[in-house]
């Protein structure tokens, strides 16, 4: 057997490799789901009634009324859309990864991601999808489109502006996971955290100004789904600001280094325990 | 034979003190959230949207809240979770129906959630508001009416989750389920408020009769003759849940039974 | 003279725990008095290890053997000490040491369970960057020592459990790692599965060169596998030697454990063929030179005969030796 000589190694560029890692951990996750094609059938035709009776409740708001707090009916479903394409994206790779993580921490399995020679943030908490949910992202980008076709005027900066305060939602999301699956170290079971993010979670679908303000600072803080979810509606139906925009992205930086930097305690705390 | 399982109950409800208060926010979110969206859109059309102004909404969604806490039944899901573990069978030896186990732990739980909610209630009442239309006639009609919404609630929860003896695919159906609840039993709008094609199917609906309808009634929204109808059909679906439980169970005892357990 | 592959001079770690008696009262106690106790798992130890020894941590459960290797492998930072493998120190766990090194634990799995082990290998490829050619080469041969041809390709969750540890071993050495620690490899499985593992971790060693550390409270295990033995008792390290030399000198007997069909409350004529060292419920059990318990059992077999329902002979509990060691104490056995 070869003993590997320091030359020769596949990847190049670290950003490179964690792509390739990414795509890999997606495509065996793919393989594995496209087994059960009627558990895959039954799962999008529960996500198509999902968002449909999302979009009729929206419908029904708008019967009467043309306007929202200054959203109108375009705004809203891109709004709703958003909510789809981000709570989707939690639900692709978040929620199984951290799900997956909490077992670790339980069972003990942790140590080895810890011994590999790649970040174990990125091993844990990216690892394992639920492929099924794409289906979830496509149908918000699906509202998403339905909602921007009522809406004229829309210009490239919007669209740009829309895309990185997405992703930027997308970052939020997962700081929040990350800083709530944390207390795994400490709590070990955390089931009734994660009930209370899913149920704050659900006033994504509303815009964040319509809430009262003791529920609307939370969920531009503490729970960021209002913040991750409204502002690239609003910049894509003209409404924010590039000094807003600068705002979020700094904001979901910072989110994600301080998430990061409160895992890494956890992860110290448990290797000092474990024996 | 309750007040023993009632004891036991309690005392496991007492552990499990964080969880139950987690479960009863699950009342509150969703009414607040929808609350804020009504309110909004009564604003934009100065205050008022058919026969509800912006008070009458608050004081609607608070009594949903209410309602939606006492008719909550989770029991279905563990039921399904049981099946599928083998659990079932020592229970099903013992000569009392598994039924009265989740009877007493149903109403334990909300026994002990229904005073925190009702001062989280209090606050939003405050907040918003709110103006309820209440009549000594409505309180005492509610009483009847909340416990045959619990009690519907309970029934055809279960009729669901029997469906477990013959699929394991129970998450879905109940998927369907909690969506077309989520149209017709009065959290998107109040019953009245619902455009006319989805109003008359949701007074034809069980979904109806487990939230809108005593939460109305709660609040005073419909007049005492109006609330007697609903109540009778309240009544009319809490029969057919109660027979159709109890067919569809022993079908599917028998179908487990045949299976192997 | 070689640079040695592991390098340990006076590790110590220490754990802080909490005391805490049963009872309502101590439980209350404890509410406002946190008592802490700190417990020595490992109380310094030093040792060098040559590159391509195999070499055996022997203790009982707690003696620290899990506690040490976390340490060599990264995980634990000690409380005191210092160690270095490959030149590295292990706990700073850069990247350059972790792809050089394998920790594989015999009650704990790596792998993904609903996936076949074939993409596990594929997702470690990616991790340690092994190019295809020598990811090729490596699989191939693991697969043909391992025996994995039809294991491979199955999810792991439908593996019986000595198949899913041979695939974990695969899985754990696809990197080729010039350093291998072994916690507990054996644990759980069946006397035929445990054989092929030990002769799976001899012929890797004897291809590779690969220096392997491997903890076990099994004697077997070590028996088998290692020329040298370090035993560990209480965090301390009590031997570190030839294995020959600690068997025969520490703990020179088998225990004969004989099960009769009457009742052994009469059977004191057994003295005669070992030390009695204890009498139950028909059970007796018998303290044997190691040299003459073949005979001993043979004659005991015949003199028995139908009164006679079980024998056992064993080695002594891994215990009893290191109470030994630790005591260096020397008892007469019957001649």
């Amino acid at each position: 057997m070869a003993r590997r000589g320091p030359a020769v190694q596949r990847g190049g560029r670290l950003i490179v490799r964690y792509l390739r890692l990414l795509r890999l951990f997606f495509r065996t996750e793919l393989q594995y789901e496209l087994e059960y094609r009627l558990n895959l059938l039954l799962e999008i035709v529960q996500t198509i009634v999902v968002t449909a009776t999302s979009v009729a409740a929206v419908l029904v708001l708008f019967s009467y009324t043309t306007v929202l707090n200054g959203w109108d009916l375009g705004a809203m479903l891109v709004l709703l859309g958003c909510f789809y394409l981000v709570q989707g994206f939690g639900e692709l790779v978040l929620q199984p990864s951290f799900e997956k993580f909490m077992e670790h921490v339980r069972l003990g399995t942790l140590d080895f991601a810890l011994l590999k020679p790649v970040s174990a943030q990125f091993l844990v908490t990216l690892r394992n999808f639920q492929v099924v949910q794409l289906s979830q992202m496509g149908l918000g980008a699906v509202v998403v489109a339905i909602g921007l076709s009522r809406i004229p005027n829309i210009g490239v900066a919007e669209a740009m502006g829309f895309q990185i305060a997405l992703l930027c939602g997308f970052g939020l999301i997962y700081a929040l996971l990350l800083a709530l699956s944390t207390f795994a170290f400490w709590f070990v079971r955390v089931d009734n955290l994660m009930a209370l993010y899913w149920s704050f979670m659900d006033a994504g679908r509303f815009p964040v100004d319509v809430y009262p303000g003791w529920l609307r600072v939370t969920l531009s803080s503490a729970v960021p789904i209002g913040v991750a979810v409204t502002v690239p509606a609003q910049v894509i139906a003209g409404r924010l600001d590039p000094l807003g925009l600068a705002l979020l992205v700094l904001g979901t930086v910072a989110a994600f280094v301080v998430a990061s930097r409160f895992w890494r305690l956890g992860l110290r705390s448990y290797t000092g325990a474990s024996a | 034979m309750y007040r023993a399982l009632l004891v036991a109950q309690i005392q496991a409800a007492s552990q499990y003190r964080v969880q139950s208060i987690l479960w009863m926010l699950f009342s509150v979110i969703r009414p607040v959230i929808f609350l804020a969206a009504w309110v909004a859109v009564a604003n934009s059309q100065g205050g008022q949207i058919g026969a509800y102004d912006v008070r009458d909404f608050a004081a609607y969604y608070i009594c949903l809240s209410l309602v939606s806490n006492l008719t909550m039944s989770w029991n279905a899901y563990d039921f399904e979770f049981e099946v599928r573990l083998g659990r079932l069978s020592p229970k099903l030896l013992r000569p009392l129906h598994p039924i009265h186990y989740s009877v007493v732990e149903n109403v334990v739980w909300k026994l002990t959630t229904i005073v925190p909610l009702a001062i989280i209630l209090v606050f939003v009442s405050i907040t918003f508001d709110a103006r309820f239309r209440t009549t000594p006639a409505h309180l005492l009609l509610f009483v009847p009416s909340v416990a045959l919404a619990a009690a519907l609630a309970f029934f055809s929860g279960w009729v669901l989750a029997t469906l477990a003896f013959w699929t394991t695919r129970v998450h879905a159906v109940s998927t369907f389920w909690d969506r077309a609840a989520f149209i017709f039993a009065g959290q998107i709008a109040p019953l009245a408020l619902l455009p006319g094609p989805l109003q008359a199917i949701s007074l034809a609906l069980p979904f109806g009769y487990i939230l809108g309808v005593p939460a109305e009634i709660l609040r005073g929204g419909v007049s005492v003759p109006t609330a007697l109808q609903l109540i009778a059909g309240q009544v009319i679906w809490l029969v057919i849940f109660y027979f159709a439980f109890f067919r569809v169970w022993r079908a599917g005892v028998r179908q487990y039974s045949a299976v192997g357990a | 003279m070689t640079e040695a592959v592991v390098d340990v001079r006076e590790l110590r770690k220490t754990f802080r725990v909490t005391d805490r008696e049963e009872g309502l009262a101590a439980t209350l106690r404890s509410f406002v008095n946190r008592r802490r106790k700190d417990v020595n798992a490992v109380a310094g130890i030093t040792f060098r290890i040559d590159p391509g020894e195999v070499v055996g941590f022997l203790g009982p459960n707690g003696a620290g053997k899990t506690t040490t290797l976390k340490m060599l492998s990264g995980l634990l930072h000690p409380s005191a000490g210092e160690a270095s493998v490959l030149g590295y120190v292990p706990w700073k766990r850069e990247n350059a040491y972790l792809q050089r090194m394998t920790l594989l634990m015999g009650n704990r799995s790596q792998l993904v369970w609903d996936i076949p082990a074939a993409d596990s290998f594929r997702v470690l490829q990616e991790i340690y960057r092994i190019p295809d050619e020598q990811f090729r080469a490596t699989v191939t041969e693991l697969t043909e020592l391992l025996e994995l041809q039809e294991l491979v390709h199955k999810p792991v969750r439908n593996l019986s459990l000595g198949e899913r540890m041979k695939v974990e071993f695969a899985a754990g050495l696809i990197q080729s790692p010039s350093v291998a620690f072994l916690d507990e490899p054996t644990i759980g499985l069946d006397i035929s599965m445990q054989v092929r593992i030990r002769r799976f971790v001899a012929e890797y060693n004897r291809r590779t060169g690969a220096t392997i550390l491997l903890t076990s409270h099994y004697m077997d295990d070590v028996v088998a596998l290692c020329k040298r033995v370090i035993v560990i008792h209480r965090g301390r390290l009590l031997y570190d030697g030839p294995l020959a030399d600690l068997a025969e000198r520490m703990a020179p007997y088998k225990v004969i454990t004989a099960t009769l069909h009457d009742g052994a409350g009469s059977s004191t004529d057994l003295d005669a063929y070992g030390t009695v060292v204890s009498r139950e419920e028909g059970r007796v059990t018998l303290r044997v030179d190691r040299q003459v318990a073949p005979e001993r059992t043979a004659r005991l077999v015949n003199d028995l005969g139908s009164r006679l329902a079980d024998i056992s002979v064993e080695d002594p509990p891994i215990e009893d030796v290191i109470d030994r060691v630790f005591t260096s104490e020397q008892t007469m056995v019957s001649a």
